[in-house]
Order: C-alpha cells, then structure tokens, then sequence
C-alpha cells in the first residue's frame, strides 16, 4: 500500500521535470513529436529502473561498508548509470534489434539525462530499501513518459498555432510547461506522505 | 597491436580515477571535522533555543529516539528536547522538540531538517509562525487555522508540523518518563 | 584582445542561459530567490573553471576513446570539493541548494564545454572561458531569481521592497512561476537579439 502511495505521488505529486525540475533537457529538447517522446519516456523510464536497482547495490554494498559514501558517491553513481547506459544498448542491440531501433537512438542522451543522477541520489537521501527504491525509479519513469508525452501532444497542436515568432521553440515550450505544472499542482496533497 | 592501445586506455582511466579518488579523501578528511562541528552546533543552539532556561544538556540513555535534558546553571532539570521526524508536503520534516514536563506545556519548536518548497513551506522554519506553538499544552489538537496560523501558501506544511507534534509528544513524554527523567 | 574575447563571449554573446540554453535544470530549479541563483551560479563557475583547466592539461594524456569517462571523473571530482566546502563552510546555502549541487556533475553547459573548448585550447584559455560562462551563467540565473523573488516575495536579496500592503504572486516562487518566467525572459531575448542556433546537449 505504502508502495503503491509512493508511486502515485512520485508520478503526480512530486513529477520529475514539473515540479522537481529533473529531466528538463530531453523535455524541452525531445518533445515534438508524440511517438518519439513516448520512445524517449520508455526508454528513460527503463533505465531508470534499473539505475535505481544498480546505485542501490552501489550504495549499500560498495560505498557504505567502506565509509566513502558521503565523497565517492557523485562519482560511482555517475559512471554506474554511464555504464548500465552502455550495457543496455549493447544488449538490446544483440538481443532486440527492433526494440533497438525505436530506443537506441536515445540510450546515450539518457547518461546526461539529470532526472536519472537526481533519482539515484534522491532515493539514497531517503534511505529507501531495495523495493522502494525500485518502484521509486519507475515512478519517476512513469511521470517523465507522462510528462513528456502530454508535452509532446500540445505542442503537435501548437504547430498549426500562431505563435509570435520570438517565442517559436523553446520559448513557448516553456510557458506550456508552466500551465501544465500549475495543473500538476493540483495533486499536491492528493497523498498526505 | 591491439593490446596496446587498450592497456593504455585502462590505464589512463585507472590514474585519473585514482587521483580524484585521493583528492577527494583528502578534501573530505579535510572537511569533515567543520561539517560535523557544524551540525553539533546547529543541535546544540537548536536544544538550547527551545528550552529557553537551560544553559546545558545530556542526553538521556536507552530512548527509541534522541532526548535530552535540558539543565539551568545550578544542574537542575528545566525540560527537555527531543528530535521528531514526519512526513511533509516534499520530503521529511525533522523537528526538535523542547517540553517542559512539569506544567505540560511545550517550551519550543525548532525545525532541523525539510525538503519543503523554497519561499512556501521552507517558512516554516519562520519564527512568526514556531513561536505560536511555545507556551501550548502538551496535549493541545495544533489545528491550523484555529489554534495556529498556518505559513500563508503552506497550509499543508503547516498542517505536518502540527501533526508530527501531536502524534509525537505522549510517546515522548512517556520515554521521558520511562527513562528516569523528571524526579 | 583574442584572451580578452573567451572570457566576455558567455557573459553575453554565448550566454550559456539565454543564447545557449544550456543547464536549464538548475536555472528553473533554484531560481526562487536571487541568493539561490547567485550562489548555485558561482558554485558552478567554480567547477567549470576546475574541469576546464584540468581537461586542458590533460587533453594530451587522455586517449579518444575514454575521453567522456575522465572528462566525468574529473567534473565529479570538482562537485564533489565543491559540495563538501559548501557543506563545511556555508551550510545555510548548502541547506537551500541541497540536491542540485551534485547534480552539477550532469550540467551539460560543464560537459559541453569541456568537449567543445577545454579539450582543444591550451589552459589559460580555457580558464578564462570557464570563468566567463560561469559568470554568464551566474548573472542570469541571478537576474532570474530577481525577477522572480520580486513578484513572488515582494524582495531581493531577502530585502523586502514594499510596504505590509504588498501581496506578493506566490506562483512565482513555484515551479509554474520558473517555467513561464524563463520562457518570457528567453523569448524577450529572441525578439530583441533575435534567433540563435541553439546548442543542444543531453
């Protein structure tokens, strides 16, 4: 139940890219198209996951039996999640190329994607066990594909709007942005935590 | 040929990461006394700050979680402290808590910890709104907006603070108690 | 003249914030007072100038291949000094900063420059340029947290503008207030300078 809470609130709640500001980069920058936002959320929301699961394993059995947590941690977690990055390209490549082909371009802009460093720390800062984290890391998954998508839905629309030249791009990506995390904020409470 | 190139490569990546790695320890060895010095402190000003006539403290021995007493310049007992944590509107909210337990009342609220939003909930911290909870009974309810002003915008922070306090302090007084505090 | 260039081209040619758009996490995330933007701004101009001086002295040593994973490294290296001088010597800002320290290490304005400038330049050069796109970064993440800490706050600097009677717009202060501020503030940029190619990084 607890669990269930959590994921709820990460999703709505506490969003990633609108109220936490994580994930800002590929928001604004891979957001035009609805199909490729949703490959870029999947794949963001897989590696997520499994980051959680690895800076975890990190954390617990590497950095904290030897007291280096509180100066090693920006480091290990950092090349962690670069070479769980890296695995994860190559294995699907062997093992799935279809699936390779609609996520692979992404993978490598995930490793400086800050929603994924921001959850591995975030849930480190917690103290969150295993499963926590884990279902912590999909959360985040599930609200940034959330997120992004619906971006990329408006701003399908918004071409045919007449938006004053200057403000063409990421400008106007932005203010939607704004209106959208102001709707986002009416989950706030939702969850008493 | 090619193990060359590769031995190289593992090289140079092993010699950076062995230099930062020793950089680091040393900054860390470095720091760490004034980060430790710095949250003894902030612990020290936060027990003393919400039990107002103490000028020292100890802690008390065998409690689920940290209590201190709070003693006036001649050693008696005046109060005492205890840390309470609960959830917030974002994160956690750590308190220090300061009772007098004689004439049940609460004698200060301190926050120590919170991940609240910057400019909203962070003003709990505020003292125009801690203040209103010294001099309450142990047993008051905390309803904001009746007994207490919320943080204008952080209702909900407000709220939490006012919950973690009633659910917190019977148990508290109770280790208090428990643990040979008072007579 | 040229050394003179690599220091002013971030301050406003090659703003890092306005014309490059780059690092816009911290720049919505802590902008909510002008102190939180200058201190997140100076934290990062200290572990730009850092990466950058150290991937330029090491630019020869440093095989292609591996060159992201050191350039990571080292970046990392500077976060983490700069996290724990933060936390030893002015704990109030790194209470207010908190998780967006270490997430320097993902700035990509660092990373982008380190690439792009330190990797190619001799060391001098490469200070001066981590310097003024630390500065660049700096002042617009301050002139943001003005702009934002006066509507929303009714101050600057904690210093408070107006008299009891002001009613300050609280969603300044909240992650709507950060989104659509940057995307006035950007756009208003756009029609005055007009359009620049944008650096994308991550």
């Amino acid at each position: 139940m607890e669990l269930l809470l959590l994921f709820i609130s990460t999703v709505l709640i506490n969003n990633f890219v609108l109220s936490r500001f994580l994930g800002i980069c590929p928001f604004l920058g891979v957001s035009k198209k609805i199909e490729v936002a949703f490959s870029m959320g999947l794949a963001a929301t897989f590696v997520m996951t499994l980051s959680a699961i690895a800076t975890w394993l990190i954390q617990h059995y590497i950095l904290m039996p030897f007291g280096m947590e509180r100066f090693l941690q920006y480091g290990a977690f950092i090349l962690v999640i670069a070479s769980l990055v890296q695995f994860v390209e190559m294995f699907l490549k062997k093992t799935s190329p279809a699936l390779y082909q609609s996520l692979g371009i992404f993978l490598p802009l995930i490793t400086t994607n800050c929603a994924i460093l921001g959850l591995a720390l975030l849930s480190a800062l917690n103290g969150y066990d295993l499963i926590t984290s884990t279902v912590f890391g999909f959360g985040a998954g599930v609200g940034f594909t959330l997120a992004i998508s619906s971006m990329a839905g408006l701003r399908e629309n918004m071409e045919f709007g007449d938006v004053p030249e200057p403000f063409k791009g990421v400008p106007i990506t932005l203010i939607t942005a704004a209106i959208m995390s102001m709707a986002f904020m009416g989950f706030s409470g939702l969850i008493s935590m | 040929m090619m193990k060359n190139p590769i031995a190289r490569l593992i090289i140079v990546l092993a010699l950076i990461s062995i230099g930062s790695g020793l950089f680091l320890a040393l900054t860390y060895t470095y720091t760490i006394p004034h980060i430790e010095a710095n949250a003894a402190r902030d612990q020290e000003v936060a027990i003393l700050e919400t039990l107002p006539d103490a000028v020292s403290f100890e802690e008390l021995k065998n409690t689920e979680f940290p209590i201190y007493v709070g003693l006036d310049s001649s050693g008696n007992e005046v109060g005492f402290a205890y840390v309470a944590e609960g959830g917030g509107f974002q994160g956690m909210i750590g308190l220090m808590v300061g009772v007098d337990p004689e004439q049940e009342i609460i004698t200060g609220v301190k926050i120590l910890s919170h991940s609240e939003t910057p400019g909203l909930g962070a003003r709990i911290t505020e003292a125009v709104f801690l203040d209103q909870f010294a001099q309450k009974s142990i047993s008051d309810n905390f309803i904001v907006k009746e007994d207490i002003d919320g943080v204008t915008g952080a209702t909900f922070s407000s709220k939490s603070v006012s919950a973690i306090l009633e659910q917190t302090l019977p148990k508290a007084v109770e280790q208090y108690r428990e643990s040979g505090g008072g007579k | 003249m040229k050394f003179g260039y690599e220091f002013i081209k971030g301050l406003w040619d090659e703003n890092p914030t306005f014309r490059l758009v780059l690092g816009m996490c911290p720049t919505l995330a802590v902008t909510n007072a002008a102190m939180n933007g200058l201190s997140m701004g100076l934290a990062t101009t200290f572990v730009l100038v850092g990466s950058n001086i150290m991937v330029s002295a090491l630019k020869k040593v440093i095989p292609d291949e591996v060159r992201i994973p050191s350039y990571v490294i080292i970046i990392a290296t500077f976060v983490t000094i700069a996290d724990l001088a933060l936390a030893a010597f002015f704990p109030e800002i790194y209470r207010v900063l908190g998780l967006f320290i270490p997430l320097i290490v993902v700035n990509c304005i660092i990373l982008a420059r380190a690439e792009a400038f330190a990797a190619k330049n001799s060391i001098g050069k490469s200070a001066l340029d981590g310097l003024g796109m630390g500065f660049g970064f700096t002042w617009a993440l301050t002139f943001l947290g003005i702009i934002r800490e006066i509507l929303g706050m009714g101050s600057v600097f904690g210093i408070k503008l107006f008299g009891e009677g002001f009613v300050s717009w609280i969603i300044f202060i909240l992650p709507p207030g950060a989104f659509l501020t940057l995307g006035l503030i950007l756009g208003l940029f756009n029609a005055v300078l007009g359009k620049k190619k944008k650096a994308q990084c991550s």
